[in-house]
């Protein structure tokens, strides 16, 4: 580990306050309330059509909540916090194609830092994601996977202490996906940031969380909120061999098809 | 899509080009040598050609072709100027196109060259008149081109340029303007030749007896000298096809990356 990695602001937590949605005569989001622990990696699922993006818009300030608020270490979310980084599942929408590799990752430094320290910044956020020497290429030279580490790069240069992002690998193969998977788990822990994610995929929320909030179905409301304690670092074989993956992944399942019962969760922490 | 030959090679393609000119060319020259059109005043390729490099080497007709180039090209700044800023504002601000829609589609369809006369009027003779028919001619597929263009911007990009904290003036410089700005070239480049062709016709029709098309004019004047009006127009011709040229490497060397987008 480098010394600049001492620079790393300390991770950010977020409570979520009885969060409201309407469009029109649309109840989107009924009532949320949760809190996303610092230095750990929350997930939510919920069916199709809960709310969860519009969530995400509402916790990035991009969007105002009908009612309730945000609470970003304790401050009102209203426009988007400093020290939040963002990736959306668009990657090639999202990723500017007149830019290079390079200058997508520098964008959100480009008033911040000095010349010398953006190269550097650029350099290390390029090489956290395995893509060092890449980036004088243009995104639209790449793979998607590809495309979506260099998004994943991009949040990292502004050195994020918290990193929300909306089904970052619903539009990979499931090898990428697993590859990923791993690298935003080991990134999680080497530089020591919040983690919030929204995906479909059952199995993807128990291998990456350490707590998982369920939605139900719009208005949508907290169904349950599960704490994972498998053990880190996670491994994609052994993790899924254990019982309390199994079990967690069964239960999580029952919840969004609506047939969960209390004794479901007896191998799971419920918070 | 689904080509239905591969395309020939490219060294296939440049020399069935100059068969093809040449061709054209020999033929033209032997259905007139051999009467079999006849009529005084026809184009026989080998006397214009002869003609073209008489003309090349005067002096006083590249001033001419310097008169031209800055007339059209002061017109299509003007347009540009204009079209960009009226077009990109017309697709980004729903209230500026309210407002301006009606005024556009009432004055597209007016030919600018029946304008010209009326602007020589107003601002007497010289080039701005002109350089003003070929601005008017121009502005409409500069205009279009990016208004289209400011509206075909992902919001994708915007969102994501909002969550790294870009002002709204920011985006608009940093987000909007490059996303569109290879689309308002595109409607530079078609502009770029229907105002090449403007500003002869220009010239011809009410200018003062400058440029290209000045020449043809006192050129036909001149019965004897028909194929000195051939030799001008043919040299107009070939530099409506270098511009062409010109502006299609521009093109692709400033907005390569336009490429990453057909997918
Ligand atoms: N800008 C908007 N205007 C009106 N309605 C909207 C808007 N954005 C979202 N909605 C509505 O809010 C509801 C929730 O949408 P949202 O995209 O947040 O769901 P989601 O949980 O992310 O779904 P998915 O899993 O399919 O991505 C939907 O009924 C949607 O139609
Ligand atoms: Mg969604």
């Amino acid at each position: 580990m480098t010394d600049h990695a001492t620079e790393q602001p300390a991770p950010a937590e977020l409570v979520l306050e009885q969060i409201s949605k309407t469009y029109g005569q649309n109840r989107a989001i009924g009532d949320i309330s949760a809190t996303i622990p610092a230095g750990k990696v929350s997930v939510i699922v919920g069916p199709s059509g809960a709310g969860k993006t519009t969530l995400l818009r509402i916790i990035t300030g991009l969007e105002e909540a009908t009612s309730g608020r945000v609470l970003f270490d304790g401050e009102v979310v209203n426009g988007v916090p400093e020290g939040l980084a963002m990736v959306f599942q668009d990657y090639s929408r999202s990723l500017f194609p007149w830019m290079r590799v390079e200058d997508n990752v520098a964008f959100p430094l480009r008033r911040r830092a000095s010349k010398a320290e953006r190269t550097r910044r650029v350099a290390e956020a390029l090489q956290a994601v395995g893509l060092d020497g890449k980036g004088r290429l243009y995104p639209w030279q790449m793979s998607g996977g590809m495309q979506q580490r260099v998004a994943i790069a991009r949040a990292l240069a502004c050195q994020p202490r918290l990193l929300v992002m909306d089904e970052p690998y619903a539009s990979v193969d499931a090898q990428t996906r697993a590859e990923l998977e791993d690298l935003l788990l080991s990134i999680q822990a080497q530089l020591d940031i919040t983690v919030l994610v929204v995906t479909h995929d059952i199995d993807e929320s128990v291998y990456l969380a350490d707590r998982i909030i369920v939605l139900s179905k719009p208005p949508s409301t907290v169904t349950e909120v599960i704490d994972v304690g498998l053990a880190r670092p996670r491994d994609q074989i052994t993790t899924k061999e254990e019982a309390e993956f199994v079990h967690a992944r069964a239960h999580v399942l029952r919840l969004l098809r609506g047939t969960a019962t209390p004794d479901d969760a007896s191998d799971v922490r419920v918070a | 899509m689904q080509l239905i030959h591969d395309p020939l090679p490219r060294r296939t393609q440049v020399i069935l080009g100059i068969v093809g000119v040449v061709g054209f060319v020999a033929v033209l020259e032997m259905v007139i040598r051999s009467g079999l059109v006849s009529g005084a005043g026809l184009p026989l390729p080998s006397a214009v050609a002869e003609q073209v490099v008489d003309l090349l080497g005067d002096g006083e007709f590249w001033t001419q072709i310097g008169f031209t180039l800055r007339q059209w090209l002061l017109g299509l700044a003007i347009a540009s100027v204009a079209g960009i800023i009226l077009g990109g504002l017309m697709g980004a601000v729903p209230t500026i196109f309210a407002m301006f829609l009606l005024p556009v589609e009432i004055l597209r369809p007016l030919p600018s060259i029946a304008v010209g006369p009326l602007l020589v009027l107003l601002l007497g003779a010289g080039m701005l008149p002109l350089s003003l028919t070929v601005a008017l001619a121009c502005m409409w597929p500069i205009l279009f081109n990016s208004m289209y263009a400011a509206r075909a911007v992902d919001p994708v990009a915007i969102q994501t340029a909002r969550t790294l904290h870009v002002s709204r003036a920011g985006i608009l410089m940093q987000i909007r303007l490059p996303a569109a700005l290879p689309f308002m070239f595109t409607g530079i480049r078609v502009a770029a030749s229907i105002g090449l062709i403007v500003a002869v016709s220009a010239e011809l029709l009410f200018g003062s007896g400058q440029g290209i098309g000045g020449y043809i004019l006192v050129a036909s004047t001149n019965a004897s000298n028909l194929d000195g009006v051939y030799a001008a127009t043919l040299v107009a011709g070939v530099l409506g096809v270098l511009v062409t040229a010109v502006l299609a490497s521009i093109d692709r060397l400033a907005f390569g990356w336009k490429e990453g987008l057909a997918q």
